[in-house]
């Protein structure tokens, strides 16, 4: 049959994209279906496994039973961390990292990150606060203040470089060209920057950053590295460029850009799903379904005044309380309770309190990931979307 | 819907999808030049910013878009009233009209494929602000509203129209001949009725009132058939969006709906009648190795690739997606002198993507998108259906 899927993935965010990976490796025929592009896009690039302390790994034991990562188990988080690695060299944007070691990343307001896998970019931008660091930025350049940098370091000094055009995009595109990358290398040069480190915004090109950074590297002989910046963040979108190529060459069917519109379902088990369209709805039909949908912020969860609702397939969503009990009075302060909203799920990641069982779910619409909280956005995605491969691509 | 653009976050996904702004800095972005600006537009206040021309209307940030914003068709919508209200440029009024430059062309096709190459036409249309960078696609007197317009036995069990297009019908009729046949070697009854332009080039050229006639007229064909049982199929992707989303959406013509809903992309067809049983195809093999740009107006159409999902049932061949890039041409846009550095840019791009795949062909859905990257790759193009069709010849014969 032509028509009827192995599994219908629907989000095509960090951990549906990994899902998706994990099971056409396992041979099976998939179709991602995604209402748009995720929130990787406007992500750091970096992967955040666990903040707390210096091994996220050995960190899961300290979180609450409930949370996810426990369904996953630490040496499957870290299987699961190796795979993305192994996908992210073949598609030429390798990462760096050890999945038992945090690292400290420059930011652009001048402070730390604590985060665990980083694109190659990013390999140097953990130093100690004694070397001496060298900011570059772009005249004009939007959202990227480097003063914020250098006034945090005694040890710091800044340039900035006229590229003609002052967006993040349109810099990083003018970085795929040749004689650009010329021109910027040989003003470095002429700059005489003391010996240390050369910190400069992540503009280094669309798709081959880690060879336009390995290139002024070598030319400078110094260690380069990018600093994330606010969105549009070319990191995320090389991370999210890279692991949609890695579909496109398995063969996996994307359908992307529509909401879903109505789902099928016969007993315990559904069949279908459409997309809204303006005319007759695109069907996409499959053996077995995993919700990949995201947060409050992606769209897979959507909150009213009281209450929440989880928009496909309208599953119950774990709630903390009444409205009242959502947030923290201080903004800024960690872990608002309403984070913990989401799916509960078994351990085969499928949904509690429901008769379907050919759906699976996975990433950051868990109930109990609290991404923010304990800072494992990409960690939880990658790790949960492979777990819940992993049992939904088993032969019955 | 029309607060559509209350949603936006302000992420800026759509930004980074966007081809024109990356290349043309004047062009700032379907965020500031839709939710944005919209914010700043009333009923009797129209955009006053000349760069609401440039988008080219490849729908990429609709596509991108998380929140459900139409950025494209706030900006769409601006285009209109901006052309209603701004002194249009020859070169927009001129290919708002291509069914008539067409029609004309054709007639007279053997003076109009050799006029088109010398220098001093050339510079004669650049003078009017058309640009010359691409060879013009050759005109035929034989077009497809002057071949035979049915094929197929009348009792078969299912009857499909074929909304060809203006690029099959001018200038490439002998594929949409071989299509016309293709559909009836599968047991269909095909019929080709009189038809004008979808009505996306005066759309898109800002004629919206030129662009509801040929709508209105198209619609009133094609809804005569679909009221018979028959199913509409298209194989040009941007006649398919004119169809199936500006006929009920933003050019709301009468029985809109109604095509939108029984309007078929050519290759989602044939799955479909794989899908029923209603076909059991053997695909013979063709050993290539593809390089396949995906269209635009194909990821907006939102139904997969179905053509890419054919190919793989085809022994030997090696395809190779390509969609994050915009050829730049889109249609017409790109043959305006004031928009060719822009498409000429995105064609250098979205050339070189191919060329790294080093194929052996190229293929793409839409007759424009052929047309600039054989340009910029230096690859000859194909349709899709012209491998489908290869693959398939037994049951054609
Ligand atoms: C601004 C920001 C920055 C961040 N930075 C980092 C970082 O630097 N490092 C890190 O590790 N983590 C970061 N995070 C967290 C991390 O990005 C996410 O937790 C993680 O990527 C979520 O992945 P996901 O696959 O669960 O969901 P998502 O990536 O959110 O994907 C969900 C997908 O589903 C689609 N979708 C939603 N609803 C529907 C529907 N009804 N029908 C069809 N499709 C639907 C969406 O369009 C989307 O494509 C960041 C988050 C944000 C918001
Ligand atoms: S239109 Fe959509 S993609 Fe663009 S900024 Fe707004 S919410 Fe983001
Ligand atoms: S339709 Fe295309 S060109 Fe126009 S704003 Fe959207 S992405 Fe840019």
């Amino acid at each position: 049959m032509s028509g009827t899927y192995d599994v219908v993935i629907i989000g095509g965010g960090m951990s549906g994209m990994m899902a998706a990976i994990a099971l056409t490796d396992m041979g099976r025929k998939i179709a991602v279906v995604s209402r748009g592009d995720p929130v990787c896009c406007l992500s750091t690039g970096c992967i955040d496994v666990l903040a707390n302390g210096n091994d996220p790994l050995e960190g899961i034991g300290s979180l609450p039973d409930n949370h996810p990562y426990h369904l996953v188990g630490k040496d499957a988080v870290k299987a699961s961390l190796e795979m993305f690695k192994a996908v992210m060299s073949e598609e030429g944007g390798a990462y760096v990292g050890d999945a038992h070691a945090n690292r400290r990343i420059l930011t652009p307001l001048g402070r730390h990150k604590v985060t665990c896998l980083v694109p190659g970019t990013m390999e140097f931008a953990d130093f100690h606060s004694d070397e001496y660091i060298h900011v570059i930025s772009f005249n004009k350049m939007k959202d990227f203040y480097p003063n914020y940098i250098t006034s945090n370091y005694k040890n710091a000094g800044c340039s900035i470089f006229d590229a003609g055009i002052s967006t993040t995009i349109g810099i990083a595109e003018r970085f795929e060209n040749r004689q650009f990358l010329e021109g910027f290398i040989s003003w470095l040069k002429g700059l005489d920057i003391p010996e240390g480190r050369i910190a400069i915004p992540a503009v280094l090109g669309m798709h081959f950053a880690v060879d336009v950074c390995n290139e002024i590297s070598v030319e400078l002989g110094r260690n380069v590295f990018e600093i994330p910046t606010l969105p549009p963040s070319m990191p995320g979108l090389r991370l999210f460029g890279a692991l949609k190529n890695a579909l496109l060459k398995r063969g996996v069917d994307l359908y992307w850009g529509k909401e879903i519109y109505s789902v099928e379902k016969s007993g315990s088990q559904i069949e279908a799903v459409t997309l809204a369209g303006a005319g007759r709805s695109a069907r996409v039909q499959g053996n077995a379904f995993i919700l990949a949908t995201g947060s409050f912020v992606s769209g897979g969860l959507h909150a009213s005044m009281d209450t929440a609702r989880e928009t496909v397939f309208d599953l119950p969503v774990y709630l903390p309380g009444k409205r009242k009990s959502w947030f923290n009075d201080d903004f800024f302060a960690p872990g608002h309770a309403i984070e913990k909203s989401g799916i509960c799920v078994d351990q085969s990641f499928r949904p509690v309190d429901t008769e379907i069982d050919n759906l699976f779910v996975c990433g950051s619409i868990l109930a109990f990931s609290e991404v923010m909280k304990y800072s494992c956005g990409h960690g939880i995605a990658i790790a949960t979307g492979v777990a819940a491969a992993n049992v939904c691509g088993e032969p019955v | 819907m029309e607060f559509d653009f209350q949603h936006c976050i302000r992420c800026t996904i759509c930004v980074a999808n966007c081809p024109v702004s990356r290349v043309n800095p004047e062009f700032p972005g379907p965020k500031q030049a839709g939710p944005d600006a919209e914010r700043f537009r009333s009923d009797d206040e129209t955009s006053i910013d000349k760069w609401i021309r440039l988008c080219n209307q490849c729908k990429r940030c609709e596509v991108a878009c998380p929140y459900g914003v139409n950025p494209a068709e706030i900006i769409l919508r601006e285009q209109v009233r901006y052309g209603g209200k701004h002194f249009r440029p020859l070169a927009s009024r001129v290919f708002a009209n291509n069914y008539w430059l067409g029609a004309v062309s054709s007639v007279i096709a053997p003076v109009v494929n050799s006029l088109s190459p010398m220098k001093f036409i050339k510079r004669l249309l650049n003078v009017f602000g058309i640009s010359t960078y691409l060879p013009f696609p050759r005109f035929h007197v034989h077009t497809l509203s002057r071949s035979w317009r049915w094929k197929g036995r009348r009792r078969s069990q299912k009857k499909v129209v074929f909304f060809y297009g203006c690029f099959l019908n001018y200038n490439r009729p002998d594929l949409g001949r071989n299509i016309r046949d293709f559909l009836a070697s599968l047991g269909l009854r095909v019929i080709m009725p009189g038809q004008v332009c979808c009505g996306l080039p005066a759309l898109g050229n800002g004629d919206i009132e030129t662009a509801r006639k040929f709508a209105r007229k198209n619609a009133r064909i094609l809804a005569g058939y679909i009221d018979r049982g028959y199913d509409v199929i298209y194989s040009c992707t941007s006649c398919g969006l004119a169809l199936t989303q500006d006929y009920p959406g933003i050019l709301d013509v009468p029985d809109g709906k109604k095509v939108s809903e029984n309007s078929y992309n050519l290759h989602e067809y044939v799955l479909k009648l794989m899908e029923e049983h209603y076909i059991e195809p053997v695909f013979e093999s063709f050993h290539r190795k593809v390089a396949y740009h995906i269209p635009c107006h194909l990821r907006a159409l939102g139904i997969g690739y179905p053509a890419a999902k054919l190919f793989e049932k085809i022994p030997g061949l090696e395809t190779h997606i390509l969609e994050d890039n915009c050829c730049g041409l889109s249609g017409s846009y790109g043959f305006k002198r004031s928009n060719e550095e822009t498409a000429v840019k995105l064609g250098i791009i979205a050339g070189h993507a191919i060329k790294d795949v080093d194929p052996d062909m190229l293929v793409s859905d839409c007759g424009a998108c052929r047309m600039q990257l054989a340009h910029f790759s230096g690859i000859s193009a194909v349709d899709p259906s012209e491998i489908l069709i290869k693959s398939l010849k037994r049951e054609t014969q």
